[in-house]
């Protein structure tokens, strides 16, 4: 493997002598994100807007109670009965997972198998649950996404594999832009190994240009913005 | 799929195969000819009333979107700037940004595989596959897969490959090759989807009756792939040097099952697809999507930063969930090649797809004309850079150079300046016709001398005229036919400019 390795990037130094590569003469830094001074309540309004574009759907919920009433509300109206999530400390909202079972709702907690088979045993039974609940490293008001970052507690799953994604944001984690958060929060991109931006429901439009919603991922995307 | 209704015989049998190295003589034959292949499928595809307008109408809504998208995007030209200088930049330093990207990748527990072409990072992903006792993979879009004809290597040894993408899932069950980079079928109606779910997957007729149904019955059939699957494999849009990050956009999400659900991830990363940082990357990301669809920003932005980890957290053990291992395949297959031409600019591309759109030829025809992986003003640079212009020689032909690519392209790729380039290389090592090369010498010898190129005009002007219909000469004779094969000649006017001046001069002067 280490030969194939040096032969390519020899390939690569002897090509780059005689390489004709316009415009490469550039030097750092090669852009400079614009100031952003939108007032936080203004993050909030945008962020509304851009995610209601998106067919997602914003509430607001300033305790612990009202926060998972909205949860219980959501999983009615879709008829779940369990949910994936991740942890209350990584949500931000200890207390939550008592609270929801005391409303009927089961949590599935896992940690996938090492093993092939038991591995897709229990992605098969995960693939059942009707609602995943996550909370959001941030969000952002120019385009209503929302970001995730993986690690303990945080898993992948809850904001994929079911059906309807409920995210709990923290009104201060609001950015104007991906741009204005990468600059401000580097260390998030190689802080787990996984950093999703997720703008909305799951889409398709590959048949006629029809826009579907829901072909792989959350078909609904709800945000529950706290304190 | 009902295989007699709206495809011509290009669409079908001009199978992945086609392009394998064994064809390579074939296609050197055809490329000195005039009534080729290509021409055979360009006018099939002329002959396909509902291809055309299937092109027409999605063609015509992705341009659209895209230049409203832009033009709501204040820093646009600034963005397009610093894009292209980052593309530009990386390039100018790959093999240090290589270097950079497989230490950091490796040392986050990634396994790095590198591989010179098609055929070995094929195998290299079979061996993969054969490590881990893979039965069964589930595969993300990728044209890089499509290159390097991956499903058929995973076939042939035995493993059952499934594509994801809606789309690439229709062509997979049809035999079919995507005719677009980011609409794979875009030559499909939704006919003939139902057709082709209720043949193969034995879909009712209720599961077929809307494109809502038919996409939910996708979700459901795939879903099952997915949590059976032992190995998930991917493309790469663009990784990060600084951070050992792939990042991967999808609207649909099954990029992140794919890299998520499976023990194993593959990734296919062609070895020009690097930017320094994760802020260069946040510069590209915000024109990518915009330039493929319109969107401001595609529904998931998937950043991979090596495997699950297991040993992060002290109290919970680490990440519930992501691959155990994570393989990334650096392929060249021709991209050193390509560096080291005077098309390397063209290795800019971060291939959204937004020259098709705009194309006036790639709109009429299709992506399966072309007749390569990558259709439209990129592939007819690509195929050429990485194949051989031997084999491609037409493709360059296959252009207005109107420029409508440069225009839209995020990273401001100068295509017509490289097409150019290829057309000027093929008379250089004698890829043109026979009949052009000696005309053009004819030409030169007629255009040097005042009175033949007086006589030889009059001569042409007259017979043009009586030739013409309606001021359009649509049939040329003899080689000339090559001309008017695929468009008009407008009609030389019945007086040479000669003969026009000449009176009007000798007037003024009397005048005078």
């Amino acid at each position: 493997m280490t030969e194939v390795r040096d032969l390519v990037l020899g390939a690569v130094r002897d090509a780059l002598l005689r390489a004709e590569l316009p415009h490469s003469s550039g030097e750092r830094p090669f852009y400079v994100v614009p100031p952003d001074r939108t007032a936080a309540d203004d993050l909030v309004g945008q962020f509304t807007t851009a995610l209601v574009a998106l067919t997602g759907e914003a509430h607001h919920a300033e305790s612990l109670g009202a926060t998972s009433d909205a949860i219980a509300d959501i999983a009615g109206v879709y008829g779940a009965a369990s949910y994936l999530s991740w942890s209350e400390v990584a949500m931000g909202c200890v207390g939550l997972v008592e609270t929801l079972t005391s409303r009927g709702l089961r949590r599935v907690s896992y940690d996938l198998p090492f093993d092939q088979p038991g591995r897709n045993q229990r992605v098969r039974a995960l693939a059942e649950v009707g609602l995943g609940v996550t909370g959001a490293d941030a969000a952002l008001a120019d385009s209503g996404a929302l970001v995730l970052a993986s690690g303990p507690g945080r898993g992948r799953l809850a904001s994929l594999l079911p059906p309807v994604h409920v995210a709990l944001v923290k009104r201060d984690r609001l950015f104007p832009s991906l741009s204005a958060l990468l600059a401000a929060r580097p260390d998030l991109v190689a802080g787990g190994s996984n950093l999703v931006v997720i703008a909305g429901p799951s889409r398709t439009a590959d048949i006629e240009m029809t826009l579907t919603h829901g072909v792989h991922g959350p078909k609904h995307v709800h945000v529950i913005l706290i304190p | 799929m009902s295989e007699s209704t709206s495809h011509g015989p290009a669409a079908r049998t001009d199978g992945p195969t086609a392009h394998s190295h064994g064809a390579a003589a074939h296609s050197h034959a055809e490329a000195h000819t005039a009534g080729t292949a290509f021409h055979t499928r360009i006018d099939t595809a002329l002959a396909d009333g509902k291809l055309r307008q299937a092109l027409s109408m999605t063609t015509g809504r992705l341009a659209a979107g895209r230049a409203t998208a832009f033009a709501a995007l204040p820093a646009a030209d600034a963005l397009r700037d610093a894009a292209q200088r980052i593309r530009a930049h990386t390039i100018a330093h790959l093999d240090q940004y290589l270097v950079e990207f497989t230490a950091n990748a490796e040392r986050l527990g990634c396994h790095i595989h590198w591989a010179e072409t098609a055929a070995d990072a094929a195998r290299t992903v079979v061996a993969i596959a054969q490590a881990s006792g893979v039965s069964l993979a589930v595969k993300s879009k990728s044209m890089l897969s499509e290159e390097i004809e991956l499903n058929t290597a995973l076939e042939s040894a035995g493993i059952r490959v499934v594509e994801t993408d809606l789309g690439e899932f229709v062509v997979q069950l049809a035999g079919d090759r995507p005719s677009h980079i980011i609409a794979p079928i875009v030559h499909r109606r939704r006919e003939d989807v139902a057709a082709l779910f209720r043949e193969k997957l034995g879909a009712t007729a209720d599961e077929v009756a809307t494109i809502p149904a038919m996409t939910a019955f996708a979700r459901k059939t795939l879903r099952d792939q997915f949590v059976n699957a032992g190995m998930g494999i991917s493309g790469v849009n663009l990784a990060v040097a600084d951070t050992g990050s792939l990042c991967l956009v999808t609207n649909e999400g099954n990029g992140r099952l794919t890299t998520t659900l499976p023990r194993v991830h593959v990734a296919l990363l062609g070895l020009e697809r690097l930017v320094p940082t994760s802020a260069d990357l946040g510069v590209v990301l915000q024109l990518l999507a915009r330039s493929a669809t319109g969107q401001a920003m595609p529904v998931y932005t998937n950043l991979l930063t090596g495997p699950r980890r297991r040993t992060t957290g002290s109290d919970s053990g680490g990440e519930p969930d992501g691959p155990d291992e994570l393989h990334i395949v650096i392929v060249d297959n021709g991209r050193t090649r390509l560096l080291g031409s005077e098309l390397a600019e063209i290795l800019y591309c971060v291939r959204c797809g937004a020259c098709l759109n705009v194309c006036p030829v790639y709109r009429q025809i299709g992506g399966h004309a072309y007749g390569g992986v990558y259709p439209g003003p990129i592939g007819s640079v690509v195929m050429p850079g990485i194949e051989g212009l031997d084999r491609w020689a037409e493709l360059p032909q296959a252009s207005s150079l109107c420029g409508a690519c440069r225009d839209v392209c995020p990273v401001r790729i100068d295509i017509p300046r490289l097409l150019l380039k290829l057309r000027a290389q093929a008379v250089r090592e004698s890829l043109a016709p026979m009949w052009l090369r000696l005309g053009m010498r004819a030409f030169a010898a007629i255009a040097t001398r005042p009175a033949i190129y007086r006589f030889v005009g009059n001569l042409v002007g007259r017979l043009g005229t009586a030739v013409a219909r309606n001021g359009w000469l649509t049939r040329l004779p003899g080689p000339l036919a090559a001309w008017t094969m695929s468009r008009d000649f407008p009609a030389p006017a019945a007086k040479s400019f000669t003969q026009s001046w000449r009176p009007k001069r000798r007037a003024e002067r009397t005048h005078a």
